[in-house]
């Protein structure tokens, strides 16, 4: 909802880097961020440095500080089954049936994968 | 012992990042209510070492994690269903379900050692990345304290619709209109401490309003958007 909220962009490109998403640097943020998340080093070093040439070094630290930060909340979120706060969930419902983000969803999660014992 | 942060890093680092991440890093090092400092730092050390771990490894390859049972390889004394915890949501919180939580409680875990264990290591996984992303090496994890765990007043907590029980709603908005009190700072009411040292690191990145960052809120929310499915994250 804020990334909405915030401005003009294509929401496919989320997720799809073949998807121009209007974000300023979207196609290389989201490398950074891909390559962060999967731990992939090597490439985080050359996309970071990429980043620093295209965004600056401040704005390339403050984009892997965001990454960071999301990658520590979205467990929060994960380990505890928290339903989404009552306005987002109003406000998202098309957006998240358009995406298949309720495939997502904490209980629809725990029936997909504990029926499933060693 | 001091908490090494940030050292030697050659890229623009806000002296007010570098002094909250090394203040929460001490104080991890210290007892919380149910764990001992010590034990906090442990948690940590497991996190890390999850990615070396053959169970993960093949939990991360099948279908359903719940698909492949086995023993972690430890590096510390923890019990086993912290371990397991530790494991899961460090190297596949995309696949953490209601059972993981139900099997720790039913092998003598309390829910609130569970939300200061899922407090410490997600605040972790903030100081970890953001180092990693940097180049620079995690910090060193600190002896931690001995001293037994302090204990709390007891938060009050409600059920509503989550795993764990939550921290009241207070029923106020804040500035674009998403509740101020949102689920996600609820999730850990059963320990206030760890609500507080979490937020701390986070919000040296990332605030509802007023970013106290150089790029635009677009690109903010683009890339939290995009952890959040990575991590396929439904909140």
């Amino acid at each position: 909802m804020l990334l909405r909220g915030s401005g003009e962009f294509e929401l496919r490109g989320v997720m799809d880097t073949t998807i121009d998403s209007g974000i300023e640097h979207g196609r290389l943020l989201g490398q950074l961020v891909d390559s962060t998340i999967s731990r992939r080093w090597e490439d985080v070093a050359s996309i970071r440095e990429e980043c620093i040439e295209a965004l600056g070094p401040q704005e390339t630290v403050d984009a892997i500080a965001v990454t960071s930060a999301f990658n520590g909340i979205t467990r929060i979120a994960d380990a505890t089954g928290i339903p989404l706060d009552a306005g987002p969930a109003e406000a998202t419902a098309s957006m998240r049936s358009q995406l298949a983000i309720d495939d997502f969803e904490y209980r629809e999660k725990s029936r997909k994968y504990d029926q499933v014992d060693a | 012992m001091e908490a090494n942060v940030f050292e030697n890093c050659e890229y623009p680092i806000r002296q007010a990042t570098v002094d909250a991440f090394a203040e929460v890093w001490r104080r991890l090092g210290e007892s919380g209510p149910f764990w001992t400092g010590r034990d906090h730092m442990a948690m940590i050390r497991e996190a890390r070492q999850s990615f070396e771990c053959e169970l993960c490894r093949r939990r991360l390859e099948a279908l359903s994690p719940n698909a492949v049972d086995g023993e972690h390889e430890t590096v510390t004394d923890l019990s086993p269903v912290a371990v397991d915890v530790i494991h899961r949501i460090r190297t596949d919180p995309a696949r953490m379900s209601r059972s993981v939580f139900e099997n720790a409680l039913a092998n003598g875990m309390t829910d609130s050692e569970y939300i200061e264990l899922i407090g410490v290591v997600a605040t972790s996984v903030v100081i970890d990345t953001l180092h990693q992303g940097l180049g620079l090496p995690v910090p060193e994890t600190l002896e931690g304290s001995d001293d037994p765990p302090t204990g709390q007043t007891e938060p009050e907590v409600v059920e509503d619709g989550a795993w764990v029980r939550l921290a009241p709603r207070d029923g106020q908005l804040n500035e674009v209109g998403i509740p101020r009190q949102a689920n996600i700072i609820r999730a850990m009411g059963l320990v206030p401490l760890v609500i507080e040292l979490f937020f701390t690191v986070m919000r040296q990145a990332y605030y509802i309003t007023n970013l106290p960052i150089s790029i635009s809120r677009s690109q903010a929310e683009f890339i939290a958007a995009r952890v959040s499915a990575l991590n396929q994250c439904f909140y």
